[in-house]
């Protein structure tokens, strides 16, 4: 219903009522907080959404080659800022932490029944 | 079956019911959702949300109670962004590089080659990459990277063969309209010409009966039957006859496994690997679920298994944790690259926590191993499958 609000609220951009009263869903998620989290969010978030990230259990070695990978891809990341990225994943994206349990999309008011296609 | 577990959507349908009729606050299912309400996805069903920005998707094993998958619970896999327009009226698919006659084709004149139809099991090659230890990077796939569709549209073969591949034409390229970001390469890749010229190697239209949907490659795609889902090219808009195999970050170092088997850590030479091609044998247990907690008695251990190019001719169950096993009954419908549903029922009266395990083997003598066979990107997880449940 989120989703149908917000689609009405950008083809109505004039309408105050729609525009005050609809709040967009939410579709992707955030990284965590913390010293490097708006830094991050403008290196990665452009390209792709936080949950690609979130998923991850990577050891320091990894992040590092990732963080390198995704520099050569595009990502806006100052060579000062480099270090301190690594660290901000691999300290919130360490093999230790519980395993990433992933949203589900809704389900669909019709239930796709088995058909012999 | 004795199982007292139900569906995920009869246990939302039971929960909602429930706080309603508690007046419960929402925080009650906080748990059973544990990132917060579910995600609204036009035309999609119940999946796991891998990622909303690229789309990947994830089945729920669950839903792997039929042979054809129901497209809104097919798993949905990208590396980039969709083409944000698809018209199919403005769409091309061009055909050059080694041929005698470069030809284009609209929709309609693509839809004027015979059509065939396949039943294929479709695989990402990083379906179960979240098991390997230790992890690997990329998305982290359990195991429902992987659904089964009757495919249809012309043949590859016809099509290259009306351009004509001339001798030096090995490889045959394709490339998609998905959108790159940043830097980024794009993925383009490429298969040898003996699968191109397979007469079950398809330009697929047509997925269980429709169109293709948008997240399934619209309005073309190629469909390389047998094969992790990456040869299957979406949105497709240039084939190209190679004479050498395509040079690309998404052919080397991407899907690409190592010659030899190799521990983490250990340094892997490019010239000591080699493409991702067919798939690997393979079971995965679709209910009872993990964890689920079962009365005592009979209880109906069923799933899938698929083997790539291969037939299955096996699935074994173990509900001693492995020391013993016992064939499963496989259903009559198959094909030759699509999975088997199977079951099996067993009797459990003892109390307590049990190991299901499944085990197929296939028409080449491949059996899935005990243990996960770990590479460096996570490729072709095919270890035995196995649930636990808690019988009373």
């Amino acid at each position: 219903m989120l989703y149908k609000i917000s689609a009405l609220a950008l083809l109505m951009p004039a309408s105050g009522l729609v525009a005050q009263t609809s709040v967009p869903a939410k579709v992707t998620a955030d990284l965590p907080a913390g010293p490097m989290q708006a830094k991050a969010t403008t290196a990665c978030l452009e390209c792709h959404e936080a949950r690609i990230i979130l998923q991850q259990r990577l050891s320091k070695p990894a992040w590092t080659k990732e963080v390198d990978k995704m520099a050569k891809w595009g990502a806006l990341v100052d060579p000062a800022d480099r270090d301190a990225l690594i660290d901000y994943l691999s300290t919130n994206f360490s093999p230790d932490k519980p395993v990433y349990e992933p949203q589900r999309t809704a389900v669909e008011k019709k239930a796709s029944a088995p058909k012999n296609y | 079956m004795s199982t007292t577990t139900k569906s995920r959507r009869e246990f939302l349908k039971q929960m909602s019911r429930a706080a309603l009729l508690a007046g419960a606050a929402p925080s009650m299912l906080a748990w059973a959702l544990p990132q917060g309400q579910s995600v609204p996805f036009p035309g999609e069903d119940d999946m796991l949300l891998r990622s909303f920005r690229f789309v990947d998707l994830e089945s729920p094993v669950e839903y792997f109670d039929t042979w054809l998958t129901p497209v809104p619970h097919f798993f949905v896999r990208n590396h980039m962004y969709e083409p944000r327009e698809l018209d199919a009226n403005d769409w091309r698919l061009s055909l050059g590089g080694e041929v005698e006659k470069p030809l284009t084709l609209n929709l309609t004149e693509l839809e004027k080659f015979e059509t065939h139809s396949v039943v294929n099991t479709l695989e990402c090659a990083g379906n179960g990459r979240s098991l390997h230890r230790p992890q690997v990077p990329g998305i982290q796939w359990g195991k429902g990277a992987v659904g089964t569709a009757r495919f249809a549209g012309p043949l590859l073969r016809d099509i290259l063969q009306r351009a004509g591949i001339k001798p030096t034409g090995k490889h045959v390229m394709f490339r998609g309209l998905d959108e790159v970001p940043g830097k980024v390469p794009p993925f383009i890749r490429s298969i040898p010409i003996e699968k191109a010229l397979d007469p079950d190697t398809l330009i697929a239209t047509h997925m269980n009966g429709s169109p293709l949907t948008k997240h399934h490659g619209f309005p073309g795609r190629a469909l390389v039957p047998g094969w992790v889902g990456a040869a299957s090219c979406k949105w497709l808009t240039e084939i190209k006859v190679l004479d050498s195999e395509f040079v690309g970050n998404f052919m080397n170092p991407g899907y690409r496994l190592p010659n030899q088997p190799v521990k983490p850590g250990d340094t892997v030479k490019p010239e000591d690997t080699h493409p991702v091609t067919a798939l690997s044998v393979k079971s995965v247990i679709a209910g009872p679920s993990d964890g689920a907690n079962l009365k005592a008695g009979k209880v109906t251990v069923h799933g899938a298994a698929w083997a790539g190019e291969a037939d299955i001719v096996k699935v074994e169950i173990s509900a001693d944790g492995g020391a013993s096993w016992s064939p499963a009954k496989l259903a009559h419908e198959q094909s030759h690259y699509a999975w088997r549903l199977w079951s099996y029922d067993c009797k459990i009266g003892k109390a307590g926590e049990h190991t299901i395990q499944s085990r197929a083997t296939d028409s080449q003598g491949h059996t899935q191993p005990a243990t996960p066979v770990w590479n460096p990107s996570g490729y072709l997880y095919n270890a035995v499958d196995q649930v636990k449940i808690y019988v009373s």
